[in-house]
């Protein structure tokens, strides 16, 4: 069963048309890939799911709701979680309260102003295990914005699972790491996702086959193609339009 | 590191503010006191907004007068007997009305943070600031209106009459507020303030409406002003357009800003400064907004963390019992600079002096002549050749301070 799917959706900035009818399944459980060139539309598309962008056409479902043009807060709270290109976190907090405010909606808290946070006890264990599975269980107390390139990716990892959200949306996780660090990067985010939807942008050839069970191809707004990672590298139009020059770099 | 406990730094500043009467006792100390008392609620609110949930106000003053010129109201009815509660509760009556003001312009003003948000407060107060001057009966013109707070039964046998009894009255309703002020920093309403502050679009894509979070925030705000403009009513037992308008918008943004916005106990140092500052030195200097706005522009400048961002600064190297090898070097710049700033406040003051004869200092000085302007001009532009020269010392000294202590980290960590 599709847990999210996208049915002709489309998108203009102005005369510009970004997002060509893009219509998509995603099974639950299914670990999906959205790879394509440069300024395919493959962010676009993840603004438009996630809520940041309004739908110009087309509708988007999300566990049989309706979500296009839904704020990205009322997304989230239906258990869709993102992460994204740019770091995004919450630079003046510590690791251990970014982590942790992820988590306030989901466990309930909504906007309470007479719980203290030091006393919930349950809260605080959970921000630790998050902690714990994204590696920065030393760091809990260093603000966001001071940590190192990498720990901060993490930590764009660690607020994007902390909610427990059970489909996850990664928009490039590993863009900027160096090898090494990429390939902890990957084995986290196997470890993160296991038992969860996971919907990723990613550039890196190497980690999409890894990772992905199934993978779009995107191109100027377009899914070429929708398939297997075997069946995407035997694919002669995506080896045109997208992969070619990447498979002999490789 | 030591660690103090945070209650023992509660009970201290409840004992320091109840103290504070012991030793100084004079008619005038009394009544900076309560300035004061109100001056850190009032500051403490306004840093609800701008430290800590990222909404630059230039009208705060409006949830404060506003709930000032109410708790007139309320003591009025009070006196003729419309009302019949003890007039401890007045603060509450201005946080009541501070609430209600922030509840009703929250709904379009916290739309946006940013220009946006400050542009609004800046329509608002202006608004607010007209109105008074329009709606005579509720407002009283510029004269303002006046109450009496010596109606309404006594509270245990206290009638109000001194202003000692309204200061132990403000200590309580400070150290209420305060307290409740810091418990809604760890709030998740709290928290998320600082979320929405750093990141706006990140808080919505973890369940967080930013645009709710902020107005949450903005109407807390509104209600702490509120109260603090209570205490003001009682204190002074009048109120005017003047404690709404942009200009007491503007010092509580400095009082906030000269503190520290990123600490919860810098408002409450800025309030303190400030207050002083209003009081004292203007007993001495018809110049002492002059001195405050180069204080401020010298805290933007200098200490953009403010006073309070200043002594935290010195947390890690205190911890490391480095805090010696500073002293000397402190002094070596701190001298200097100190003759600097008194020559410099000598050479404005003979400036501005239209008596031919100056005293400063215990000295006597003669603004009809160029010499004693020459005079002090040299030992202005001296005392700066010092402070530049010894500044490279301090700099170094501040550095391998900073640098033992990450040394001593990495110990402590192996």
């Amino acid at each position: 069963m599709s847990v999210l799917s996208l049915h002709d959706v489309t998108k203009n900035f102005g005369e510009t048309e970004i997002i060509r009818g893009v219509s998509l399944n995603i099974e639950r459980g299914e670990k999906h890939a959205i790879i394509g060139p440069n300024g395919a539309g493959k962010s676009t598309l993840f603004h438009l799911i996630s809520g940041l962008y309004n739908v110009t056409g087309g509708s988007i479902k999300f566990k049989d709701k309706e979500i296009q043009n839904k704020k990205p807060y009322e997304i989230s709270r239906l258990g869709l979680a993102r992460s994204f290109q740019v770091t995004n976190i919450f630079a003046r907090l510590n690791v251990f309260e970014n982590v942790r405010c992820s988590l306030l909606w989901s466990s309930g808290y909504k906007y309470s102003f007479w719980h203290l946070l030091g006393r919930q006890k349950e809260l605080n264990e959970k921000t630790l295990e998050v902690l714990e599975q994204i590696g920065l269980q030393d760091k809990k107390l260093t603000p966001a914005g001071e940590l190192a390139y990498a720990h901060q990716r993490a930590l764009e990892l660690g607020i994007a699972i902390a909610s427990g959200a059970e489909v996850i949306m990664l928009d490039e996780p590993v863009a900027g790491m160096s090898l090494t660090e990429a390939e902890s990067a990957v084995e986290l985010i196997h470890r993160i996702t296991e038992g969860k939807t996971l919907i990723m942008v990613e550039h890196d050839m190497n980690i999409v086959f890894d990772v992905a069970d199934r993978i779009s191809v995107l191109v100027y707004g377009e899914v070429i193609a929708c398939d297997k990672p075997e069946n995407i590298r035997a694919n002669t139009h995506v080896q045109e339009a997208y992969l070619g020059e990447v498979v002999t770099d490789a | 590191m030591t660690v103090i406990k945070k209650s023992t730094v509660w009970i201290c500043y409840l004992l320091g503010l109840l103290a504070l009467p012991q030793f100084f006792d004079s008619v005038l100390a009394i009544s900076i006191f309560n300035q004061m008392a109100i001056a850190i609620v009032f500051a403490l609110s306004y840093n609800m907004l701008l430290g800590q949930g990222g909404m630059l106000s230039f009208g705060h003053a409006v949830y404060f007068g506003l709930g000032g010129f109410l708790a007139v109201h309320a003591l009025v009815m009070i006196e003729f007997e419309i009302l019949s509660f003890s007039i401890i509760w007045i603060p509450l009556v201005g946080g009541f009305i501070g609430l209600l003001a922030a509840l009703f312009i929250g709904t379009f003003s916290t739309h946006k943070a940013g220009t946006v948000f400050a542009m609004i407060s800046l329509g608002i107060g202006e608004l607010i600031a007209a109105s008074s001057l329009i709606f005579v009966s509720f407002f009283g013109g510029e004269a303002g209106i006046s109450g009496d707070r010596t109606f309404g039964p006594p509270f245990f046998g206290i009638e109000w009459f001194q202003n000692l009894e309204i200061y132990y009255l403000a200590v309580a309703w400070v150290f209420i507020a305060t307290l409740f002020m810091y418990f809604f920093t760890l709030t998740p309403a709290g928290k998320m303030a600082n979320a929405v502050r750093d990141n706006p679009e990140r808080a919505e894509f973890i369940g967080y409406s930013a645009r709710r979070v902020r107005y949450i925030t903005f109407c807390a705000a509104g209600f702490f002003a509120g109260i603090a403009g209570g205490l003001f009513a009682l204190n002074y037992e009048f109120i005017t357009e003047e404690n709404l308008n942009a200009a007491t918008s503007g010092r509580v943004l400095l009082s906030a800003y000269i503190g520290g916005l990123g600490y919860f106990i810098g408002p409450i140092i800025g309030a303190v400064v400030l207050t002083l500052m209003n009081s004292l030195l203007s007993n001495y200097s018809d110049l002492w907004m002059l001195y405050l706005g180069i204080m401020f522009l010298l805290t933007v400048l200098f200490l953009p963390r403010g006073f309070a961002g200043f002594i935290m600064m010195h947390q890690m190297v205190w911890a490391h019992g480095k805090i010696k090898s500073l002293v000397l070097p402190y002094l070596i710049t701190g001298v200097p600079s100190f003759i600097f700033v008194i020559a410099s406040v000598g050479l404005i003051e003979l400036s501005h002096t239209d008596e031919a004869e100056f005293y400063y200092l215990g000295l006597n000085f003669d603004s009809t002549t160029a010499i004693d302007f020459i005079l002090i001009s040299i030992a202005v532009l001296a005392a700066l050749f010092c402070i530049r020269k010894s500044l490279p010392q301090l700099r170094a000294a501040w550095e391998s301070a900073n640098e033992i202590s990450d040394d001593d980290e990495k110990e402590a960590q192996s």
